[in-house]
């Protein structure tokens, strides 16, 4: 689809006006769409950092990993370490490479809105400049030699010596690529309105919470030694939750940072794919229905709904999440406050309780009582109330007017 | 009811729980309660489609291939927005969409109206229903979709197209030549003297009173009374053989063509028009002038679908005491697969009647859809001839009507009126 953005002609009206059309090109500059890919790729680098923090940094981060190398090789990579990050402390190794892979994400998105033919030509460009970067000084270095000797021969060692440095830079570049694999996809994704490149951002970051999740599994971190000994591990039993609401607390620091990469991922996914869902529908429509402000119109209503379900739905998922996590405690002090007996207390103190099981099950007795409620509560009542209070009626009078079509 | 993603996301949400149980790692079954909680969060506001609808079209009458203007006004009738909501008018499958989109994706406040508006070509006669109107509403994020319509219809009779018939070809060879013939009191063709008239560019110069001229000094034209032929029967042939050839291109396309266009021309000389259809039974509407007989003939043959083998003798035998004596008959058939066609055609010679057969070539039409090897072809073309040949010798003339061939270019093989 995006290929396409370049082929539609934008449309002017009689006069210097221009009219509001559901023209792609118009429409990626519409504040709502603008607003809704400003929110997913915030969520996007909120969410990298998080799993960064939470898992990666000070443990298998990349400036561990490039140290390793430096010591096998016993030389500097090619990468200077104000780019790697390499030398600073905690998160600081990330920002540099981040603000790198939001730029290759950023130009891939603009590449991906270019013609065909100029795709190519870059892609080509890229290809030879690899190749270049690659065998382009033993090949200069080996045939000068050849030339100046008057001798046919193989390169000799130090002019295979200089495949080194274009190696370990292509080595470098390709260890980065892969630790910034969710932003660069993610960002292209988003950008270049491409569904497969935020599958594979969302796809990568599950993936290594899913390989993450099992290494650290203890029979399977017991089998790894010391390797799995450097693995973040979280602990299995929570202990007293810090952040709540109207005075309960609810979970603890841990447990929020994890909420909020859960939904951080839903925003992600949910702005970014609206986007793309959105933007396809406009461009199915055809000439005549682009131009019409009744489409206009509706559009703007599916995507001001978008954004405000976006903030409101996902941001009452992570509420709702924090409650079932804390909803055992919620029950027991309730149980305490109302009873004033001891089962609270000793149920409270119970390692069950505040291990998986207890924790899982309260958080799904939970939400099941919350879908349940629906039936019991007239939400869509209390909304239409709400909604209807503040619309006026803007019934427009019929008109057949078919000029347009 | 949810949709194959909210499927996959509670699914998906329990099996990170439960594997997150398994292996005692918070992340995942953190994650996996969020996924459940999004779908608990959002089964809480569904769409709804307490939507009413009303269409306008252009018109309740077309000629085919003319084009129909529709608009949909979609008005929210309840006090809350209608979330994701999809509207599709359903329109016939012969209909074709020219111009617009008969659907749209939509979020109504409280009380507000969109419209739709689209427009549809008509290639195909008969009589159509345009709806019911079909709503999809949908949750924000795709979760849950819930299929309704609003039982709204709008009927529409599309008629054969008329095709312009030049008078030349259809003129009367003789004055007053049927009994019974009324004088019209009307300028037109005919031999009678009418009135007198100035002369206005383009009147032949044949017409020209050049006494009148003489004696006033003004060029005058003669008027003439026009000749009416009063009754005129149309007898179409609607039998299950005249779906031959292709949806838009086979006899009784072709042959409800040429009726419309031939009572359009009658009609609109006042002349009276009967029809007659036949094909699992005779369907016959008694010869009548004016407006309404003329929309009444066009409903008739907007309505005629090829069925049944009813043989012509039998339309003649049943109708040939009700014709008026002397009177022109037009029989529009392929004469395909009907034994009977030569005696029937005889006897309505027989009775005086002037008959025209105006027959579509079946084979060609066959020829359309279907490849014929050409001895084949040769062999059916000469049987048709001779069929033909056969009809004409009863007294009858006949046009034998090609498939790429114009009305009035066929009806210039006969100039009998």
């Amino acid at each position: 689809m995006a290929g396409e953005v370049g082929l539609q002609s934008d449309v002017l009206m009689e006069g210097t006006a221009r009219p509001r059309t559901l023209h792609l090109k118009n429409l990626r500059r519409q504040w709502q769409i603008l607003c809704l890919q400003i929110v997913a790729t915030i969520a996007l680098i909120t969410m990298y950092v998080q799993v960064v923090q939470t898992y990666v940094v000070g443990s298998i981060d990349h400036t561990i990993l490039f140290d390793s190398i430096e010591l096998l090789i016993s030389d500097q990579l090619p990468l200077g370490d104000w780019l790697t990050g390499e030398g600073r402390d905690g998160l600081s190794r990330f920002f540099v490479p981040m603000v790198m892979g939001l730029g290759l994400g950023g130009i891939m998105a603009f590449i991906a809105f270019q013609s065909p033919k100029v795709q190519q030509r870059i892609k080509l460009g890229f290809i030879i400049g690899l190749i270049v970067l690659l065998v382009g000084r033993l090949l200069l270095s080996w045939f000068a030699g050849m030339l100046f000797e008057f001798n046919l021969r193989l390169p000799d060692e130090s002019e295979l010596e200089t495949l080194q440095w274009p190696l370990l830079m292509i080595l470098s570049l390709i260890i980065l690529f892969i630790y910034l694999l969710p932003v660069i996809m993610g960002t292209r994704g988003i950008w270049g309105l491409s569904r497969r490149s935020i599958a594979w951002a969302i796809g990568f970051t599950l993936l290594f919470l899913g390989i993450h999740a099992i290494l650290t599994f203890p029979l399977i971190k017991g089998q790894l030694g010391s390797y799995g000994g450097v693995l973040a591990t979280l602990e299995s039993q929570t202990s007293d939750p810090t952040i709540g609401l109207f005075g309960l607390n609810l979970v603890t620091k841990e447990q929020f940072d994890l909420i909020l990469i859960a939904v951080l991922i839903m925003v992600f996914q949910e702005a970014s794919y609206g986007v793309i869902r959105n933007l396809e529908y406009a461009f199915r429509l055809p000439e005549s229905c682009k131009r019409d402000p009744e489409y206009v119109r509706q559009m703007d209503n599916v995507l001001n709904t978008h954004l405000r379900h976006t903030f409101f739905f996902l941001g009452l998922t992570g509420l709702a999440t924090m409650v079932a996590l804390g909803f055992h405690k919620v029950l027991l002090t309730v149980v305490s406050d109302t009873t004033g007996s001891q089962w609270a207390g000793q149920v409270s103190e119970s390692i069950e309780l505040t291990l998986t099981y207890g924790l899982v099950i309260s958080a799904l007795l939970f939400l099941s009582i919350m879908a349940v409620l629906r039936f019991f509560i007239p939400w869509q009542r209390v909304i239409g109330l709400i909604q209807s209070r503040g619309v006026k009626d803007d019934t427009k009078p019929a008109i057949n007017d078919f000029t347009q079509l | 009811m949810w949709t194959r993603k909210a499927a996959f996301t509670f699914t998906g949400g329990i099996a990170l729980v439960l594997i997150g149980m398994m292996i005692s790692n918070q992340q995942m079954m953190i994650l996996g309660l969020s996924l459940v909680a999004f779908i608990v969060v959002n089964s809480w506001i569904s769409g709804h489609g307490d939507v009413e609808v009303q269409r306008t079209l252009s018109a309740d009458n077309l000629y085919k291939g003319d084009d129909l203007y529709v608009e949909l006004l979609v008005t929210n009738r309840s006090n809350r927005k209608t979330q994701m909501l999809d509207i599709y008018d359903n329109i016939p499958h012969e209909m074709k969409l020219r111009s617009g989109l008969n659907q749209m994706q939509l979020n109504l406040k409280p009380g507000e109206s969109a419209r739709i508006r689209y427009v549809l070509r008509c290639p195909l006669r008969g009589h159509y229903s345009i709806g019911p109107v079909s709503l999809r509403a949908r949750n924000t994020f795709n979760l849950g979709v819930e299929d309704m319509y609003v039982d709204h219809h709008s009927d529409i009779v599309i008629f054969p197209q008329i095709k312009d018939i030049e008078e030349a070809f259809l003129r009367s060879r003789t004055p007053k030549m049927y009994t019974g013939a009324t004088t019209l009191r009307t300028p037109g063709q005919g031999s009678e003297f009418y009135s007198l008239r100035e002369y206005v560019p383009g009147d032949p110069f044949k017409n020209i009173n050049w006494k009148a001229f003489a004696r006033t000094g003004e060029l005058m034209v003669n008027e003439k009374c026009r000749d009416a032929v009063t009754d005129l029967y149309l007898i179409l042939d609607s039998r299950d053989l005249a779906r031959i050839g292709t949806v838009l291109k086979n006899p009784l396309e072709m042959g409800t063509v040429s009726a419309a266009s031939l009572a359009a021309f009658f009609l609109k000389r006042r002349d009276s028009v009967a029809l007659a259809i036949y094909d699992e039974k005779l369907s016959y509407l008694p010869p009548d002038t004016g407006d309404k007989q003329y929309f009444k003939i066009l409903s008739a043959l907007a309505g005629v679908t090829p069925k049944g083998t009813m043989p012509l003798q039998a339309v003649t035998n049943s109708l040939s005491g009700r014709f008026s004596r002397g009177s022109p008959v037009f029989v529009i058939s392929s004469c395909e697969g009907d034994g009977t066609v030569p005696a029937a055609v005889r006897d309505l010679v027989g009775r005086g009647h002037e008959v025209t057969v105006l027959s579509p070539s079946s084979v060609d039409f066959e020829r359309l859809v279907s490849r014929i090897p050409r001895m084949s072809y040769e062999v059916l073309k000469l049987e048709r001839q001779n069929r033909l040949t056969t009809l004409a010798g009863s007294g009858a003339q006949v046009i034998d009507w090609m498939p790429d061939m114009d009305l009035s270019q066929a009806l210039m093989q006969v100039r009998g009126y």
